[in-house]
């Protein structure tokens, strides 16, 4: 953890800049918001300004020593809507709400961080697919377990388990990414090969269309079983942009469209509370006595904010209906105004674009999907949810991600970001912007490694020359080892000749002359549990210990001057070759 | 993938531009709509936690100011000094029940909500106290309106008075009328049961008798008919009509008669101070359909007065249609009986043209409205809204209803303390038909001095028993117009 490197630096000074301005504007918008309500500076705004600073350095501090080469600016996004969504709700109901959602807050910040300190590699995950299709599908039903589920609201989303409660889908929701990048990383393939003809469409074979209907039977169990549509329609939406983006099948989207009509349609005519929503979407006005009430007080709400807002504190955001909930956005509207509102609007966008360039930077299918499920999580829910206040869609009751009063949603949100920042710090090692020192985890792992394989050499040694590496890679900016970063560092068509890096960076991990040359393909076996499942990878060509892939040249000059052979060559793959998984060790 | 991941982010990144373009629309562009809904009492919360200006008189009496409250679900109480004195005024200001009367029309400037009071208001923006609420000074006084409610004494009816060169009214009290105080009051249920008994009074004192509802003028219409024909050349000073007990006119069997079915004739003058029946029905029968409703027209009847209140009672004669192949209607609407309805503000408009040469102004309540610092924001240009006679025309009228004083229906009741010569005309409208008991709206409408006007004044004690048919227009509502005008004067 020693060495660090300028793009790092950067990326963390810039993160601790941006959470400090976080921090003023929280705390400036909390005395605003009081002298607003009742003229008089809060008398605990000392202890609340610590506590925001505390919470928000905090996960920065956390970020700076567990995911260095992350994204500067999600934490600091989260952060910010994090910081107003909390002043709206101090603002709605200072006795309750406040120290609720300051409680959640932390135990939120302390997800990220166990979040962090648990997942060291993003791809790791993928080998747990299935373990993630099971906590999913088991978080989703849990509602329906007698004694355990609640019904509130109508909706059956909450989960009772003495004395705590949380809303299941709100983890379900990244459960289920989880799985799904992971499942679509192994099959998207074969999936997109589409073999199995019927009249003018190439599907996939049914076998491996099955785990895909899955997903859509979660859709409708959500959406039958909970009433929950919005929920049920995020999964779905999630599902069927994975599936696109995974196979870059256009027809994934048609049928998802189809799906999606059809299931729309016939939950319009099947059930009256989706009949409800639509017809206070078409008409909120003429339903203001009853169900239409919120919608159009949200509606109002909004106007009365105009562009600069009542100001905070200043308006009567409390005559929405759960303004602390969904509708959080509209009590935004009218006390912040169009301003504000555009504000926040600019905050999601921004959190969006930041997800999807940590997923265009991932070079693994795994993290790119897996960046791709959760930034759409993200993007679509509060899609969803703003539509919803403002009418351009259907209410569908989704929390504001960060925003929203809600424990499980600031939680699950929480670890959303922990792995959203796991995926892009992992790019930044692979494309080596930071130095990639393994933990400590994986230190005793390799150690316990070496106990078992290289019985003649001391662990210590082993372990030191991995940290050597690192160091000599990246701490000395002299070192001729920067070429070799910039080699890894440029652009490279994906998969390409990453089984070449793969290949070359195992050699000269275990700095070669020591250690045996089969111990190449090894290493990829031991790290990479699928592997062993999977068909036997054919390892890369035997090469001379002495011998050096061209792409390398800050070993050339310890070794001893013999010309390089030819790169080895790509042979065509197996169909379920996974070529990331193999230099997983680092 | 990555190309399938760029065109997600642009899809997305749409999504978010559809919401802010609907953010738009309904902070900015629907904003007014939304604002001003009246379900939408997000405005009225905020008001009544702010600072209101005060509704002053001509006089400088304040009629409805801001009081400061602790202990309440707001920050101030709207209060009436005077209580019900300018109820149908000032209207009242209520949380549950909204605003009405001026409290509504001029709600931007009592609330500092024009463009310029919040214009001046930037340069206030780090002065926390500074507010910028308007006020709201009227053209009614004080005293006048206070003898005015003194003179009804609780007699159901109206006082109108203005001046007839710039339409500013001067006084304007309704009877019943109610306290706007009780129904002022944040508690929503004490509001509520308020307006309710005043909604299930029989004298509707939530209306003001004086411009939102309309009554039946009787004779005092004769004032319009004759400046028609004057005006048309139907009649002149000379015409003389014999005397007569009744006037049949054409198809019909039903004669007109005269008041009490006397025997009445004579020439203009005469007929005009006695103010006989028979003669202003052949009048209108002679003037036929379309002139008298033009002219009528002309004295805005058919329509709601322009006003700076709300919900001016429209008034009704009648339209040319009506009166085709229906002359007897005709003949009885020409003085001011069946269905001809008028507000007493618009009588004391109709006599206003005749002071001030024929030329109506515009009525009107707001003298001016001043911001938080007392500078004027706007004050009320008088204006004509209609032209009723020619300038003889008027002049004769004028002479005719110093007949009316000085020797006709009048005579009794409208000498003035002071000497000043004032010139009116009575009205006593027959609610009943033929075998029902009595019933009727006594009218007088003034202005003085006859050769200056300065102020003419419409009272109208409304028929609600026979007290009014046993005595005449001119004996009851006389006195009042005589002791008002001398109020006035003094």
């Amino acid at each position: 953890m020693s060495a660090s490197s300028p793009i790092a630096a950067a990326r963390r000074n810039h993160e601790l800049g941006l959470v400090l301005m976080v921090a003023v504007i929280t705390g400036c918008a909390y005395i605003l918001a009081a002298l607003g309500r009742d003229a008089n500076v809060p008398a605990n705004l000392g202890p609340f300004l610590g506590v925001i600073v505390l919470l928000i350095v905090g996960a920065h501090v956390a970020t700076r020593i567990l995911a260095k080469g992350a994204d500067a600016v999600l934490l600091p996004l989260a952060a910010l809507l994090n910081g107003i969504g909390f002043v709206m709700l101090a603002r709605l109901d200072a006795k309750r709400l406040a120290g609720l959602q300051a409680t959640w807050t932390l135990i939120g910040v302390a997800a990220y961080v166990l979040t962090l300190l648990v997942v060291r590699r993003a791809n790791d995950l993928g080998r747990y697919q299935w373990t993630f299709f099971i906590i999913g599908a088991g978080l989703l039903v849990m509602p329906f377990v007698p004694g355990v589920g609640q019904n509130f609201n109508g909706a059956r989303i909450w989960v009772s388990i003495g004395p705590i409660n949380f809303q299941p889908g709100e983890f379900a929701k990244i459960a289920l990414a989880l799985f799904f990048a992971g499942y679509l990383t192994e099959h998207r393939e074969l999936i997109s090969a589409g073999t199995w003809r019927v009249g003018p469409f190439n599907l996939p074979e049914p076998r491996h269309l099955l785990p895909l209907v899955l997903p859509w039977s979660i859709s409708v169990l959500v959406m039958i079983g909970q009433k929950d549509l919005g929920s049920s329609l995020l999964f779905f939406t999630l599902f069927v942009i994975m599936l696109w983006v995974a196979t870059e099948k256009a027809s994934f989207l048609a049928i998802g469209t189809v799906l999606f009509v059809g299931g729309a349609y016939f939950a319009w005519r099947s059930f009256a509370h989706v009949q409800d929503r639509v017809n206070i979407w078409l008409d909120p006005w003429s339903r203001y006595e009853g169900k239409g009430y919120q919608i159009v007080q949200a509606s109002f709400a909004l106007g009365s904010g105009e562009l600069g807002g009542t100001g905070l504190g200043l308006g009567t955001p409390g005559k929405i209906p759960e303004a602390k909930n969904d509708f959080i956005f509209a009590a935004i509207g009218e006390e912040l105004g169009l301003f504000g509102a555009t504000a926040i609007l600019l905050a999601f966008v921004l959190i969006i674009g930041a997800g999807f360039r940590t997923a265009l930077r991932a070079d693994r299918p795994f993290e790119k999907l897996l960046a791709v499920g959760l930034t759409t999580i993200i993007g679509v829910q509060s899609f969803i949810i703003i539509a919803g206040v403002i009418r351009v869609l259907p209410l569908t009751g989704v929390t504001l991600p960060f925003v929203s009063y809600g424990g499980s949603s600031l939680v699950a949100n929480y670890v959303l970001l922990a792995l959203l920042m796991r995926v892009s710090d992992s790019s930044a090692r692979r494309l080596g912007e930071v130095p990639d020192v393994p933990g400590w985890a994986e230190m005793r792992a390799a150690k316990r490694y070496a106990r078992a394989t290289f019985r003649t050499e001391s662990e210590d040694t082993v372990v030191a020359s991995t940290m050597e590496r690192g160091r000599r890679r990246h701490g000395d900016p002299a070192a001729p080892s920067d070429a070799w970063v910039e080699d890894i560092g440029a652009p490279e068509p994906f998969p390409g000749n990453r089984r070449v890096a793969a290949a070359s960076d195992a050699t000269t991990r275990f700095d070669t002359p020591q250690i045996p040359p089969d111990l190449v393909d090894d290493t990829v076996s031991i790290w990479d549990a699928d592997a062993v499942t999977g068909p036997i990878v054919p390892p890369p060509p035997a090469r001379p210990s002495s011998a050096v892939p061209p792409d390398e040249p800050d070993t050339v000059a310890d070794l001893p001057a013999t010309p390089p052979p030819p790169p080895p060559p790509r042979g065509p793959r197996a169909p379920n070759h996974r070529p990331d998984d193999e230099e997983d060790w680092r | 993938m990555n190309s399938r991941i760029r065109r997600l982010a642009v899809g997305l990144m749409a999504c978010f531009v559809i919401l802010f373009v609907q953010l738009n629309f309904l902070q900015v562009g629907q904003s007014e709509e939304l604002q001003t809904d009246t379900r939408n009492t997000r405005q009225i919360v905020r008001d009544f936690n702010r600072f209101r200006g005060p509704i002053l008189s001509a006089d400088g009496q304040i009629l409805a100011f801001s009081q400061p409250i602790e202990g309440d679900d707001f920050d101030y109480q709207r209060t009436y000094p005077l209580g019900p004195l300018f109820a149908n005024v000032t209207g009242y200001y209520s949380f549950n029940f909204g605003a009405t009367q001026i409290e509504k029309t001029k709600n931007d400037v009592l609330a500092g909500r024009t463009t310029e009071q919040q214009l001046g208001g930037i340069t206030d923006i780090l002065d926390p106290d500074a507010q910028t609420a308007g006020q709201v000074v009227l053209t009614l006084r004080n005293d006048l309106q206070a003898a005015a409610r003194d003179l009804l004494g609780g007699r159901e009816g109206s006082i109108v008075a203005l001046d007839p060169r710039t339409g500013a009214v001067l006084a304007m009290y309704s009877e019943p009328t109610f306290d706007p105080n009780q129904v002022a009051v944040h508690n929503s249920t004490e509001a509520g049961n308020a307006l309710e008994f005043l909604n299930a009074l029989p004298g509707k004192p939530l209306l003001a008798n004086a411009y939102q509802e309309r009554y039946m003028p009787g004779s005092t219409f004769k004032m319009v008919t004759t400046a028609v024909a004057l005006d048309e050349g139907v009649v002149n000073l000379e015409t003389f009509w014999p005397d007569e007990k009744e006037y049949l006119p054409p198809l019909t069997t039903d004669p007109i008669e005269n008041y009490g079915g006397s025997t009445c004739g004579g020439d203009m003058a005469t007929v005009f101070k006695r103010s006989c029946n028979t003669p202003f029905a052949r009048i209108a029968v002679e003037l036929g359909p379309e002139r008298m409703v033009n002219g009528a027209e002309r004295f805005l009847l058919n329509q709601a007065v322009p006003f700076d209140l709300p919900r001016v009672a429209s008034s009704n004669f009648g339209a040319v249609d009506d009166f085709v192949d229906a002359t007897p209607l005709l003949a009885i609407r020409g003085f001011g009986q069946n269905e001809v309805a008028i507000t007493p503000l618009q009588m004391a408009l109709i006599s206003g043209s005749i002071a001030n040469g024929g030329k109506m102004m515009r009525p009107y309540v707001v003298d001016s409205t001043l911001d938080s610092k007392g500078s004027v924001l706007s004050r009320t240009e008088p204006s004509v809204i209609s032209t009723t006679m020619s300038p003889a025309t008027s002049a004769i009228m004028t002479d005719l209803m110093v007949g009316v004083v000085n020797e006709g229906t009048a005579q009794c009741c409208m000498q003035l303390a002071s000497g000043i010569q004032a010139a009116a005309k009575t009205g006593t409208a027959q609610l009943n038909s033929k075998d029902e008991p009595e019933r009727s709206h006594a009218w007088i409408t003034a202005f003085a001095p006859a050769d200056a006007p300065e102020i003419v004044v419409a009272v109208m004690l409304k028929g609600v028993n026979d007290e009014i048919s046993a005595g005449t227009g001119g004996k009851l509502a006389g006195p009042l117009a005589r002791q008002f005008l001398d109020a006035y004067f003094s």
